[in-house]
């Protein structure tokens, strides 16, 4: 019982480095082992793969959306004056409860399917759309990550700034902000990853994106072991990408608490 | 003059801001819509203990010492945190299901409704992350305490039992009430398999009346007031169970 405190062995390094690459083994052992199986696979994999870049792409954008939206938002629930302060907090509070699903869903069924720019109609796609219906959640998120960063730093650190004869926005701008983005860091990570998890949601909405395009290679072949081979794959990516965030962001926690 | 009801006086006052709950006065899409809201409902009732059961168990194994324990455990977590539950849900209902439908010899023989698989892939999704927030909790529990216990003669399972985890439980807490919130708003990916929970029976209210805005504005207040209720409770349960002196 004593070796919980102690480092861990060797074998659980390798046995967590292993981990990250047993997915993609099974899959590939699978495929090697039944070549009618493994020459499907092979087929599907550019549908799979052009799948997975509308995932990566859905989740950068709205993550960069979100992370903008937000900081403003986290900026604005500390504004002094109630007018300001009361219809962002209302915002934060609403859609950091509201399922990812539910405003993806909102996006896709409010908006029109095309705009009207200056007389030119111009398409909205429905990834735009999902793209939308996930930043929304992510300001909220990152909007109380930022609050709760700028709330960390002592109150002390506003009065020095003060008496060195910073103005509000200026210590905030040259102060407080960036202590904060190191802060934020590591909660932000966790946003970014469960955002891109969110985009196999898309799915629901018809969004040609990996979940989506699994579903429709399964359909096609029409078999059992394809089906799940395919679904293999599609956790495979998705993990891949996350799990190195994943594993990132508790370095970064231990090293900023430590520190 | 004609006898208004609550129900036609909403439907009045609502529409003249321009949102439309008409079908709340039709039976047949009316009755559709309270039970999404009860099927949601009903769905986190159930896969709140469910989620609690797993994760305490899961919690166990992770830090039982023994690696056939730990490992398999360990690789589950990991795979539950890293992939969207909306995958683990149609791999489950897709590829599981269809496995124990050849077993038992077709379909009609099944006896796992979509009901269940929601139940079971969100709950041990959950699971996982109470495991971690208690694993976590665990490990902050002194070693001074537990070698102590050892000393008066507690077995590991004891050990376990009446002192880490009723310490790791409270320290916790705040990491479970937050994987609750993050519970009730999962269980919507129901309505990819056609579980009739409340965004699958506002669909099919929406696709009649074309009322999205309005049906929104009802699921969004929804899940603010579920959500709401959990995070009261949980404060609630958070100073019953303080122990003075603590600090948790």
């Amino acid at each position: 019982m004593t070796t919980a405190a102690l480092p861990q062995p060797v074998s659980h390094r390798v046995l967590r480095n292993l981990g990250i690459l047993a997915l993609p083994l099974i899959v590939l052992v699978w495929s090697l082992a039944d070549p009618t199986l493994g020459q499907e696979v092979v087929e599907w994999i550019p549908y799979l793969a052009s799948g997975f870049a509308m995932n990566v792409v859905i989740a950068v954008l709205a993550m960069a959306l979100g992370t903008l939206v937000g900081a403003l938002f986290g900026i604005l629930e500390l504004v002094p004056h109630r007018i300001v302060r009361y219809p962002v907090v209302a915002y934060v509070q609403v859609f950091r409860n509201a399922p990812h699903l539910v405003l993806i869903f909102a996006t896709t069924y409010i908006f029109p399917f095309e705009i009207v720019v200056f007389g030119n109609y111009l398409p909205f796609p429905d990834w735009v759309k999902a793209v939308i219906g996930l930043a929304i959640p992510a300001s909220a998120y990152v909007a109380e990550i930022t609050r709760g960063a700028i709330l960390s730093i002592p109150t002390t650190q506003w009065e020095a700034a003060k008496g060195l004869g910073f103005a509000r926005s200026e210590a905030l701008r040259w102060i407080i902000l960036p202590q904060c983005l190191r802060r934020s860091l590591p909660p932000w990570m966790n946003v970014a990853a469960s955002i891109t998890m969110g985009t196999a949601l898309a799915s629901l909405v018809g969004v040609h994106e990996l979940l989506h395009a699994a579903t429709d290679a399964s359909t096609a072949v029409r078999r059992l072991d394809f089906t799940i081979i395919a679904y293999l794959v599609v956790m495979a990516a998705f993990f891949l990408l996350c799990y190195p965030i994943s594993r990132l962001t508790r370095r970064l926690e231990g090293r900023f608490k430590a520190a | 003059m004609q006898h208004m009801s609550v129900t036609d006086l909403f439907i009045s006052l609502t529409s003249r801001i321009g949102l439309n709950y008409e079908f709340l006065v039709s039976g047949y899409e009316a009755q559709i819509w309270r039970d999404g809201f009860v099927t949601t409902l009903y769905l986190i009732a159930a896969l709140i203990p469910v989620s609690l059961i797993a994760g305490v168990t899961f919690a166990a194994c992770l830090t039982s010492g023994r690696l056939w324990l730990s490992v398999p455990v360990r690789a589950f977590v990991e795979l539950t945190r890293n992939t969207p539950t909306l995958v683990q849900l149609m791999f489950s209902f897709l590829v599981l299901n269809n496995l124990v439908s050849n077993m038992v010899g077709g379909a009609q023989n099944n006896p796992l409704s979509p009901f269940f698989w929601v139940i079971a892939v969100v709950g041990l999704h959950i699971a996982a992350l109470h495991a971690e927030a208690i694993r976590a909790g665990i490990e902050a529990v002194p070693a001074s305490t537990v070698e102590a216990a050892q000393a008066i003669g507690f077995s590991r399972l004891q050990i376990l039992r009446y002192v880490e985890i009723p310490l790791a439980f409270r320290a916790s807490l705040p990491a479970i009430v937050n994987n609750l919130i993050n519970l009730a708003k999962l269980t919507t990916i129901g309505n990819a398999i056609a579980v009739s929970e409340i965004t699958y029976a506002s669909i099919m209210v929406w696709t009649q009346r074309d009322n999205v805005v309005s049906l929104m504005i009802v699921i969004l207040l929804f899940f603010s007031v579920i959500n709401f209720v959990i995070a009261r409770i949980g404060s609630w349960v958070e100073r019953r169970l303080a122990v003075p002196g603590y600090g948790l």
